[in-house]
């Protein structure tokens, strides 16, 4: 199978773990994955935020490098890259006066023809959790995880369109079929305080601190993400949420991709397990 | 319900608002589901439901002073409960850009600086220098050593490597400049 693959400013600096873990994975699944030349930032929440014109621009953009690399369906790990692409295309589609006002600004034309897949929406619905199945090689049994989706995913359905903003299961069912034990838990999509990680970091260590409290209420050995951003808040900010609560916490926070890749047989250092805060290994040690 | 008061500037307002966002304010039943899901919504930064509220009533001034479009992270779970299907995170990039044509100082000026900022590395390089970024963000902050030992850790770790603090690693992109700079020309009606 030949997709395209955005894989948005973050996944090549700090979540390089999340990018290398989601390319090792895709080659044992046969997905090819094609980078389109010069793309660049999306925007991001910063965009949307500050200049709307802006924001649908710049998606628009990397729309447009996006069909002209062939394959229409496309793979964008980063939630927030994946839900401005997304939006982008649709706001094209609904105004026409936005779309001339965007294509004369960006210098190029969209056709409006991308099928833009997230993570989980690629490995559930367009891989499907048989192929999974059958590649697993160590299964991760007695591994108790609680899936996290937070925001950009899943919400809002408006936009999205996928699983169920307030109950999601497609991470569930993809850990499940992996081997590992999946705890239940309120938090699904709850925010772990994104964007505000510098700006306001006592924001984020509430709401991340949250997470990470019922998390390890609940007994579990590890939050699995499929966000860098949610990635970043919840494991490097442990200290901070410990002394807000008066607790230790050492909660391993690990990328599905990297899960994936370890119950495919890969080796946990090109995963990039080691490159987190809240070392994983132990807990991932019995399989 | 009439809830229109005030001169016709502060209606103008309004429907400002609602015509920019696409979002239909005038349905909004004040029920505060948005504001009891909102993440940030708090004692001090009021949510959506008040945001709304003033808006409504034609408090122009406090509604552009409100820090809850600013804080706004644009999750989308107001827009996901909305039983009128508002989207607040429009409504705060509308309010973002009157604020700044008329010249409204940022009530939060730390969330305004790092956006800035970030757009900024995207302008510059066409894809954001992070780790440049919060270090160029807490310098400005007057916070150089903020997260200096989670940045060590992390260098240790392999995570980042140094240069990606100092340098970051890429090229001017011709291409976003232009994007910038002619929208930039459109705002100042060139």
């Amino acid at each position: 199978m030949k997709v395209s693959y955005y894989p948005g400013c973050s996944l090549e600096a700090l979540a390089k773990p999340y990018n290398n873990s989601t390319r090792s994975i895709c080659r044992m699944l046969d997905v090819e994955l094609h980078e389109p030349l010069g793309w660049s930032c999306c925007g991001s929440s910063a965009a949307l935020k500050i200049d709307g014109l802006l924001s649908v621009s710049l998606a628009a953009h990397n729309l447009a490098k996006t069909e002209k690399v062939g394959p229409s369906d496309v793979l964008i790990p980063c939630p927030f890259c994946y839900r401005r692409l997304l939006s982008a295309q649709q706001e094209l589609q609904a105004d026409l006066n936005l779309k001339a006002k965007v294509e004369s600004t960006i210098e190029a034309d969209i056709e409006g023809r991308l099928s833009i897949h997230n993570i989980l929406n690629f490995f559930r619905n367009v891989v499907g959790l048989e192929e999974i199945m059958s590649r697993v090689k160590k299964p991760l049994n007695g591994i108790k995880v609680l899936p996290y989706y937070g925001c950009y995913l899943v919400k809002p359905p408006g936009v999205t369109s996928f699983d169920d903003p307030e109950d999601p299961v497609s991470m569930d069912q993809i850990l499940r079929s992996l081997g590992a034990e999946v705890l239940d838990w309120d938090f699904k999509t709850e925010c772990c305080g994104s964007g505000l990680a510098l700006s306001k970091t006592e924001k984020v260590v509430e709401l991340s601190g949250r997470l990470v409290r019922e998390a390890v209420w609940r007994g579990a050995d590890a939050i699995v993400v499929v966000c860098q951003l949610c990635h970043a808040n919840l494991d490097m900010r442990q200290d901070e949420m410990g002394r807000l609560h008066g607790e230790k916490y050492r909660l391993p926070i690990i990328y599905l991709t990297q899960l994936m890749g370890l119950a495919f047989g890969v080796e946990p250092g090109s995963l990039g397990l080691n490159h987190h805060l809240v070392n994983p290994l132990p807990v991932l040690k019995g399989i | 319900m009439v809830r229109l008061k005030g001169t016709s500037s502060e209606r103008e307002f309004l429907h400002q608002v609602i015509d920019e966002s696409g979002q239909n304010l005038l349905e909004c039943l004040q029920c505060g589901k948005c504001s009891g899901g909102c993440p940030i919504a708090s004692n001090e930064v009021g949510g959506p439901r008040r945001l709304i509220a003033q808006i409504l009533g034609g408090m122009k001034e406090q509604a552009l002073k409100d820090p809850t479009w600013w804080y706004c992270v644009s999750c989308g779970t107001c827009a996901t409960r909305c039983p009128v299907e508002i989207n607040m995170y429009k409504v705060s990039t509308v309010l973002c850009e009157i604020a700044e044509k008329e010249k409204v100082t940022p009530s939060e000026p730390d969330i305004h600086r790092f956006e800035e900022l970030f757009l900024e590395s995207v302008r510059k390089h066409g894809r954001v220098q992070e780790m440049k970024t919060a270090m160029a963000y807490n310098l400005r902050s007057w916070k150089p050593f903020k997260d200096a030992g989670m940045g060590f850790k992390l260098m240790i770790k392999g995570a980042v490597s140094p240069m990606d603090m100092l340098a970051g690693k890429r090229k001017e992109d011709a291409a976003v400049g232009r994007i910038f700079q002619r929208l930039q020309q459109d705002k100042n009606g060139e």
